[in-house]
């Protein structure tokens, strides 16, 4: 079965790469010259010039970042250390009442205690044991919160953005109805393109399958205009950035 | 569906449809205003904006006119990436495609998240007549399925719909009575449809930029849904409209800045996704097998045709829409077609190449201009409703009256004294039927214009014979100001220029009054 599925596979992509000559052919002679296959001058790439040269003070930063996520419907903590941020989601998981806990696989993340100081709830860790045969997918929509570490936080947009990867499952920051982000203040950055402009100098082989920006709760406005929080992903999220 | 159904009636029957919904008038008034009056405030607290719009023009103009090289490069990188990509001239090709896909893995379910592209190539359809369940995960979209209908706005589908209507359509799909809150329904969807994220075999998602240089497919959302279907089922399949290509992520920067902005007024959508490829080995979750459709249905045509080839980079904020006097009064579905509002008016005939079929719809325009001033990678929309309006005469698919009309009024327009003499005889001839000065009879050319409205009668006197009195009456109007007024002015000035200049008018120079007064002596 897995064989003749590959054979299909092999199949269709024959297929498919003598279609895309037509289809490009196509393409090129109804804009009247031949097929293109050397890289053209673009003359106008990415953000314009005055934008590129803006770049905000860390407090700056921190007040935009704060300012945005607010206004998005987030929430923003600020902690000193890595510790004192675990003690604010000790309290918070306490609060809510949080039975299932699931984070990603970071030595950050380990730093907050959360298995020592929530006792009572199920604290785990994704793909801890790169077990195949457990269904973190599960774990991740049983789980009442999510914990994160951003790659990067944006103070214009007000976004978090974060990488996948084996220690980091994409459902984590998905699937729970509350998700935390810690976010190194060193990660802050001003403009989006400074996020963006990294993956192009990092290239197609070193981009993981899933890149997230995450800018505050889910939300809808498709029932009569009226705001709806939570409708797939996180309904409740906080930003925590931590200093050091 | 409805699309066939539509297609048969006018553009005019459809908004007479419209025009009689009262709550749909009001809810497309009041939404259209909203996201119209977000994107404003958002670009003023931006700044530069045309300096932006510039910008995202010029990366669209430069990609679609080497589509050939990006679209290749595309597709290459997307390959190496682990993604299956397939190319589709038709809507048929691509839903046969899908088809394929889904029969090869014995697909029950299918999850979508929003895609127009899957609008236009009807795959619902196609899906459910192989048996296969399809389900629209975007909150709107969700409710518009239930009701069997079509989007009536590229961003907000339901907003022709209240909360009561929901609440109905809802509870028949729950099996128990739903408060027509929202909160209560938008929590029942989530609940429903979390089971089916997890149980689905396959996931749908459209495509708002591809990045050609790492082969990434990127989407911007709200909810989390194009989340949930681009990492919880094994298999996905994303359908993209051949010119939905940027060269990179750089260029992303531009486009991330004008789409949210303009679409609903956010800086940026709750989520912004960047795919590249299936999951990776060691990753434990994310799709095993990822399609990417690539399709034309139509779009190709617009290359090389120097009136339409701008089409191609649209962004589908929706913008166009919420500026459009025509559709904030009749909404999406009288345009008949998968896109509405000036976009749809432009795309539809476009992309179909019936031009006689879908002609009506260019008509559905005041031609203001409204539309190209929100665009956000400025097409000159208003433009491409001309070219298409004279494309229909051109091809003989005007109408006969209009055209002995037009040839009458030709004639008339280019001879003074046969104007004259028209003139002349209208006078005499309209005294059967004016009353009041208007004209309210609804027969021949005058039914259409006399429906909503009075035409004005020929004036007694006109213009044209009033102007010479009137250029002479201007002409010494302006040389000579009543004799009292001049003497007030005069007296005023000399008061000024005695008081130090100045001190009485704060800023003001005493230069300005100076010469303001030398201007009176004069």
């Amino acid at each position: 079965m897995a064989e003749d599925h590959r054979e299909w596979l092999d199949h269709l992509d024959q297929r498919s790469r003598a279609k895309q000559e037509e289809f490009l052919g196509k393409i090129a002679s109804r804009l009247r010259r031949p097929r293109l296959t050397q890289k053209p001058r673009q003359p106008y790439r990415g953000a314009p010039d005055f934008w590129n040269s803006y770049d905000g003070s860390e407090d700056d930063n921190l007040q935009r970042f704060t300012r945005n996520f607010e206004e998005a419907g987030g929430y923003v903590i600020r902690a000193d250390s890595l510790q004192e941020a675990g003690r604010f989601m000790t309290e918070k998981a306490l609060e809510l009442q949080a039975k299932r806990i699931l984070r990603h696989d970071r030595p950050a993340l380990a730093d907050l205690g959360l298995e020592s100081s929530l006792p009572e709830a199920k604290v785990q860790v994704w793909n801890w044991n790169r077990e195949a045969s457990e269904d973190w997918k599960a774990r991740a929509a049983e789980a009442d919160i999510g914990i994160i570490m951003a790659d990067y936080a944006v103070a214009y947009t007000g976004s978090i953005a974060i990488l996948s990867g084996p220690d980091k499952g994409r459902s984590v920051s998905l699937l729970p109805a509350v998700l935390f982000a810690v976010i190194p203040i060193a990660s802050l950055v001003t403009r989006l393109g400074e996020v963006l402009t990294a993956f192009d100098r990092t290239g197609r082989e070193g981009l993981p399958a899933g890149i997230h920006f995450i800018s505050g709760p889910s939300r809808s406005a498709d029932i009569e205009n009226d705001l709806t929080i939570g409708v797939h992903g996180p309904g409740i999220v906080y930003a925590v950035l931590v200093s050091g | 569906m409805s699309a066939g159904k539509n297609s048969k009636r006018t553009v005019q029957e459809r908004a007479g449809l419209a025009l009689n919904d009262d709550f749909l008038r009001k809810a497309v008034r009041f939404t259209t205003e909203r996201l119209r009056s977000g994107k404003r405030k958002a670009a003023e607290e931006h700044g530069n904006w045309d300096e932006w719009r510039e910008r995202g023009r010029q990366i669209r103009l430069h990609t679609i006119a080497h589509l050939d090289y990006y679209l290749g490069l595309f597709a290459d990188q997307a390959r190496v990436n682990g993604v299956h990509v397939h190319f589709a001239d038709t809507a048929e090709e691509a839903v046969s495609l899908a088809l394929e896909i889904a029969s090869k893995h014995a697909a029950a379910t299918v999850v979508k998240s929003k895609s127009m592209v899957t609008e236009e190539i009807h795959l619902n359809r196609a899906l459910e007549s192989a048996g296969i369940e399809a389900v629209e995960t975007d909150l709107g979209e969700y409710i518009i399925q239930r009701a069997g209908e079509t989007p009536s706005h590229i961003i907000i589908p339901a907003i022709h719909k209240n909360r009561y209507q929901i609440a109905d359509l809802l509870s028949e799909d729950a099996g128990e009575r739903l408060a027509p809150e929202t909160a209560i329904l938008a929590g029942y969807v989530r609940k429903k449809l979390r089971e089916k994220f997890l149980a689905a075999d396959i996931g749908v998602t459209g495509c708002n930029f591809a990045i050609a240089e790492t082969g990434s497919i990127v989407l911007f959302e709200n909810e989390g849904n194009a989340r949930m279907v681009t990492t919880l089922p094994k298999t996905q399949i994303s359908f993209m409209g051949m010119e939905r290509i940027i060269p990179s992520w750089s260029d992303l920067e531009v486009m991330a800045t004008l789409l949210p902005r303009s679409a609903t007024g956010q800086k940026l959508t709750v989520y912004m996704s960047g795919i590249t490829g299936p999951k990776r080995s060691g990753d434990a979750d994310g799709p095993e097998e990822m399609h990417v459709i690539v399709l034309d249905n139509g779009r190709s045509l617009q290359l090389g045709d120097p009136e339409f080839q701008e089409l191609l980079n649209c962004i589908r904020c929706g913008a166009c829409l919420n500026a459009c006097p025509v559709y904030r009064h009749i909404g999406g579905h009288a345009y008949g077609g998968t896109y509405s509002g000036p976009i749809g008016a432009v795309l539809t005939p476009a992309l179909n190449k019936n031009v006689a079929e879908w002609d009506d719809i260019a008509g559905a325009s005041s031609l203001c201009g409204a539309c190209y001033e929100a665009c956000p990678v400025k097409i000159p929309l208003h433009d491409m409703l001309v070219s298409l309006r004279r494309r229909k005469v051109e091809r003989g698919y005007g109408d006969a009256r209009e055209t002995i009309g037009m040839k009458a009024y030709g004639s008339l327009m280019s001879r003074s004294k046969r104007y004259h003499g028209f003139l002349r005889l209208g006078r005499l001839g309209q005294k059967l039927i004016v009353r009041n000065g208007g004209i309210t009879l609804k027969l021949g050319p005058l039914k259409g214009w006399n429906r909503y409205r009075v035409a004005p009668g020929l004036a007694a006197e006109p213009f044209r014979e009033r102007y010479q009195t009137l250029e002479a009456e201007l002409r010494q109007g302006l040389q000579e100001l009543p004799p009292e007024i001049a003497e007030r002015m005069r007296k005023r000035i000399g008061s000024r220029e005695k008081s130090a200049g100045g001190e009485e008018h704060g800023g003001r120079s005493p230069g300005v009054a100076g010469s303001s007064g030398s201007t009176l002596e004069s």
